[in-house]
């Protein structure tokens, strides 16, 4: 059956993701990559979350980057011991997700009934906004400071003969595996399957008893929950909310690219995506600028510095995986095939 | 489905005119369906026949006049409870604006100036201080933000539900199901799982029992599962559960839309022209089934061009012509009349 | 100046700016009309159309802040002929050549994968804008570094025609910008009520399948389509940069929004709806900006677009469009 393929490829994915650190450990310092991949899992998360939204029930969703922010900084205020909140970290990780979801809610609220343009420029607008609102805000959000400093959890702190980073690398791992899990049981169940047909036939859903508004509602917050989540886990393991511009629309660009080279609808191939595109962006360009920093002279010619080739490498992502596969690479399961 | 014969008809059309800016596509349309019946609307291409299904089941609006199920309006009806929400949202999102008006000073005034780095905090006094702040605050404009904020999402959140009032989602939960003239199945998904989106209307499912599949939850899935393999035994489509729907031939896609308008278990199921595109012998076969969907106990209205077919079957037949009602009763009288045999004359003659 | 006056002047602003805004809207909404496509690289075309103006100015040695004398000038006269040929060209010609590589072939797959094509070009040309802005030209020497804003030359004056005792200030700018705009949009009501080419764009607009059956070559009204529009949005960013006085990679982005928010709000695809929407936009960001505050301008207008949608969901002037069963 193919659906077991599938499910092999999620966990082929997740066993090499495993071993990453093992094999790292043997490598020489400059090829090393488990200090830098928490932010990629973390990418991978909020991959998944967009997934929900976009490759499940079809909304091009264009501003998850605002409910990453949402859950930093949710995350930041209720943990910063600048604030008298200081709430234990699972519960602050978990209260991020929550106000994520209750967000994404109010945004969905009078927006789902639009068509499905006009919701690709409400949530591009809403990116905006909240960038907007969370740098007015400052006397809450510390402004372009960003609140900090933040906490990981306790596993991270401990004295264990692991490193910090191969501790991160392994909390991240679990928790973008166990979503991932679920994920995979919620497709298969009718809700899972509600989402499914409104991407395929939003009219033919709604004639089988699926409340559109209903639906996308709860797939817009689910998905606005877990990137939130990934936010806090992004925010507590760089130590800090960061500042406002930190979540601007080449983030959710980045997020988009992801799905759709990874297989937009395709669990693993979110969490593919993610490592190729974050990947390229936080690990290859920022090695390859180390490199070329390294070698050339310092002329300060735009053209070579990798890092303002990405918008480029996304842009082109995008472009030609619609073109030649539009699919993905990891496509969804089509379900049935005998 | 018995019903005594003094109830009301399971579905009435009274005087439905549907309008596209200047065009009338349907006009004072008037039409009653029984129960335990198999109706059908004729007339010739553009007449509109699908315009009818359509207002039935909440894809369009009638411009004016009303439909009826079993006497009550096909719309959901207002009630104190949907103005009781729309005042309640109003009512949050006008507390959200005005205190997101006054964020900024609120939080300085019982947090940022009450807390002191890693001391004790005194969570009644900021209460305290967050409220003082709020009623020293300009009252009137304090207010006139809520009230505003309030009115706004009231009239928001009521027009919102005037526009969702009669739906596609709606017509199923008042038993009406159909099927699709252009085929309209889920692609992606094989035939057993149309079948089973299906039952989206009648088998309500909750999410963390399916996260954690509880024992429950399997048990559900399994019935689920065996009633769907019965539907599409009942449509003769039981080899093909795994296939995807997309794969199938014309014929089977067909009947898997009549056995997926099946599982929502309707009283009344709308046929959008079943017959398109059939051969003879799946044509008879199909006639065999919507006998068989009327022996169910589910009354059936059929759209359809094969003449052969609605007279064969149909109890009652009603004949639109350019919008407009021009003969109804038993397929006898129908083919006698005039006025029928002039717009299908003139039809065949424009087809062939 | 007193409150009559402070409104008068922000009206003049909101309404210049907002002329602006439909121009670029305009773009968005023919494009959307024939096939029913947000074009989200239209804000990046507008923007590459501003760069290639100042590199333009930049070979005929116009100073970043021309002296009076140069003003009236020969070269200033050319400037302005070569201006308002060229990038209306460049920008028409590389919109066609967007449409012909990244939409064409996509035009009968679902609705996503256009859009997301769209998203791509989008910042394949914001990034063609980083780098144009940061090689080293002669037209760029007020740019620091490639992505910080570039001056651009003060061409028209910033006198106020009203008088230098008036408090409210009129400029040869706002007289260029309301007076273009508005010969702009009457030439183009012309051409979509008058030719044969507008008449077969409504005609596909309306019903690609019948206007192909009836003979009109839907790809090439498409084609023209996209080089109207991408004309359209040339001829908007240099009034842009005129106006303001500025070119950098990320206006098409930050204005792109705004004509975006404007298309919606006027009802996307509707010519009208989308002027009405872009002068609305104008005006309102001007009357927030004066009198609640300028950080909360987005914000403010954001919250408008979704009321409007709420109470209208196809927009201002849009017509609900009901799905073909």
């Amino acid at each position: 059956m193919k659906r077991a393929q599938i499910d092999m490829q999620l966990a082929a994915l997740l066993g090499i993701l495993a071993v990453v650190p093992i094999v790292d450990s043997v490598l020489p310092t400059a090829l090393q990559v488990t200090p830098l991949m928490p932010p990629v899992l973390i990418f991978a998360l909020v991959g998944l979350g967009l997934s929900v939204a976009t490759g499940f029930t079809g909304l091009l969703h264009l501003g998850v980057a605002a409910f990453v922010a949402i859950g930093a900084y949710t995350f930041a205020i209720v943990t910063c011991s600048i604030y008298p909140f200081q709430i234990p970290w699972l519960c602050a990780v978990l209260l991020a997700g929550l106000v994520g979801m209750a967000t994404g809610a109010l945004l969905a609220l009078p927006t789902m009934r639009l068509r499905g343009d006009y919701l690709a420029i409400v949530t591009l607008g809403f990116g905006e906004i909240v960038q907007d609102v969370l740098r007015n805000l400052d006397a809450i959000t510390k402004g372009t400071q960003g609140i900090n400093p933040l906490g990981g959890p306790t596993i991270v702190s401990f004295q264990a003969p692991l490193s910090t980073a191969t501790r991160w690398y392994y909390l991240v791992l679990f928790i973008l595996a166990l979503v991932a899990f679920l994920m995979q049981r919620l497709l298969q169940s009718p809700t899972g399957r509600s989402w499914l047909a409104l991407r395929d036939d939003e009219l033919a859903a709604s004639c089988m008893g699926v409340n559109p508004a209903r639906t996308k509602l709860a797939t817009f917050a689910v998905s606005a929950g877990l990137c939130a989540v990934a936010g806090a886990l992004l925010a507590s393991f760089l130590g800090s909310s960061g500042e406002p511009s930190n979540y601007d629309f080449q983030v959710s660009i980045m997020a988009l690219s992801m799905v759709i080279v990874g297989g937009l609808g395709s669990i693993p191939g979110a969490i593919l995506g993610a490592i190729i595109m974050v990947g390229i962006n936080s690990i290859v360009l920022a090695k390859l600028a180390d490199w070329l920093s390294n070698v050339s002279t310092g002329s300060s010619n735009v053209l070579l510095s990798p890092s303002n080739w990405k918008y480029m490498i996304f842009g082109l992502a995008l472009v030609l995986m619609m073109r030649f596969k539009s699919e993905g690479l990891m496509p969804p399961r089509q379900s049935g095939g005998k | 489905m018995t019903v005594t014969s003094n109830a009301a008809p399971l579905l009435a059309l009274r005087n439905v005119t549907v309008q596209f800016g200047g065009l009338t596509a349907a006009h004072d349309v008037t039409l009653d369906v029984t129960d335990g019946q198999i109706a059908a609307v004729i007339g010739p291409n553009g007449a509109g026949k699908t315009t009818v299904f359509n207002c039935v089941t909440g894809i369009y609006a009638p411009s004016s006049g009303t439909i009826e199920v079993r006497g009550r309006d096909i719309r959901e009806p207002l009630t104190w409870l949907v103005l009781g929400k729309s005042l309640g949202i109003g009512c949050i999102f006008g507390l959200a604006l005005m205190l997101g008006v006054n964020a900024q000073i609120l939080w300085d005034a019982s947090i940022n100036q009450l807390y002191v780095y890693e001391q004790q905090f005194d969570w009644a006094a900021a209460g305290a201080a967050f409220v003082s702040t709020l009623r020293s605050q300009d009252s009137s404009l304090t207010w006139g933000i809520f009230i505003f904020g309030s009115l706004l999402a009231a009239a928001g959140s009521f027009t919102m539900w005037q526009r969702t009032r009669h739906t596609p989602y709606t017509a199923v939960h008042r038993k009406i199901a159909r099927t699709f003239q252009n085929i309209r199945l889920f692609r992606s998904m094989s035939a057993l799982e149309n079948v089973l989106m299906g039952m989206q209307s009648v088998h309500r499912s909750h999410v963390v029992p399916a996260l954690l599949r509880t024992k429950h939850f399997a048990q559900q899935e399994r019935i689920r599962r065996e009633e769907a393999r019965e539907l599409l035994d009942f449509v003769g489509l039981s080899d093909v559960e795994h296939t995807l729907a997309s794969a199938l031939p014309y014929g089977s896609q067909r009947r898997l839309e009549i056995a997926r308008a099946l599982a929502s278990k309707p009283n009344l199921i709308l046929l959008d022209e079943p017959a398109a595109g059939m051969n003879p012998s799946e044509m008879a076969a199909l006639t065999a089934l919507i006998a068989k969907i009327r022996d169910r106990g589910t009354t059936v209205l059929l759209i359809e061009h094969h003449m052969k077919l609605v007279m064969g079957i149909s109890d009652h037949i009603t004949v639109l012509e350019y919008g407009e009602k021009i003969a109804e009763g038993p397929p006898d009288a129908v083919k006698q009349d005039p006025k029928v045999i002039a717009a299908y004359l003139g039809d065949t003659h424009n087809d062939h | 100046m007193n409150a009559t006056e402070v409104l008068t002047q922000q009206l003049i602003i909101g309404l210049s700016n907002g002329m602006i805004i439909a121009l670029i809207a305009l773009g968005y909404t023919m494009v959307y009309g024939l096939v029913e496509l947000i074009n989200f690289a239209h804000g990046d075309l507008f923007m590459l159309g501003g760069f290639c103006a100042l590199t333009i100015l930049g070979g005929l040695g116009l100073a970043p802040l021309p002296s009076a004398s140069e003003i009236g000038s020969l070269s200033w006269w050319a400037s302005f002929v070569l201006l308002f040929t060229l990038v209306p060209c460049f920008c028409g010609a590389l919109n066609w050549l967007i449409d012909r590589l990244a939409y064409r072939p996509l035009r009968n797959a679902p609705r996503l994968v256009p859009l997301v094509s769209a998203l791509g070009v989008s910042f394949i040309l914001l990034n063609v804008g980083l780098f144009w802005g940061g090689l080293p030209m002669q037209a760029f020497d007020m740019g620091v570094s490639a992505a910080s804003p570039k001056d651009f030359p003060q061409l028209v004056s910033n006198t106020n025609l009203l008088g230098e005792s008036s408090f409210i200030v009129f400029s040869p700018k706002d007289l260029l910008v309301i007076s273009a705009t508005l010969s702009l949009l009457l030439v183009l009501v012309l051409v979509v009520t008058r030719t044969q080419f507008g008449r077969a764009m409504r005609a596909v607009a309306q019903n690609p399948v019948a206007a192909r059956l009836v003979g009109i070559d839907v790809d090439r009204i498409i084609s023209l389509t996209f080089v109207l529009g991408g004309a359209l949005a040339g001829v908007a960013s240099i009034i842009y940069a005129l106006y303001n006085n500025t070119v950098f990679f990320q206006m098409g982005y930050r204005v792109g929004i705004d004509a975006f928010t404007a298309a919606v709000l006027g009802g996307i695809g509707n010519l009208v709806g989308s002027v009405i929407g872009g002068i609305l936009i104008g005006l309102i960001r001007a009357m927030s900006d004066q009198y609640i505050s300028t950080e909360w301008t987005n914000t403010i207008v954001f919250m408008l677009l979704i009321g409007v949608l709420v109470f209208r969901p196809a927009g201002l002037l849009g017509r609900a469009t009901k799905e073909k069963v």
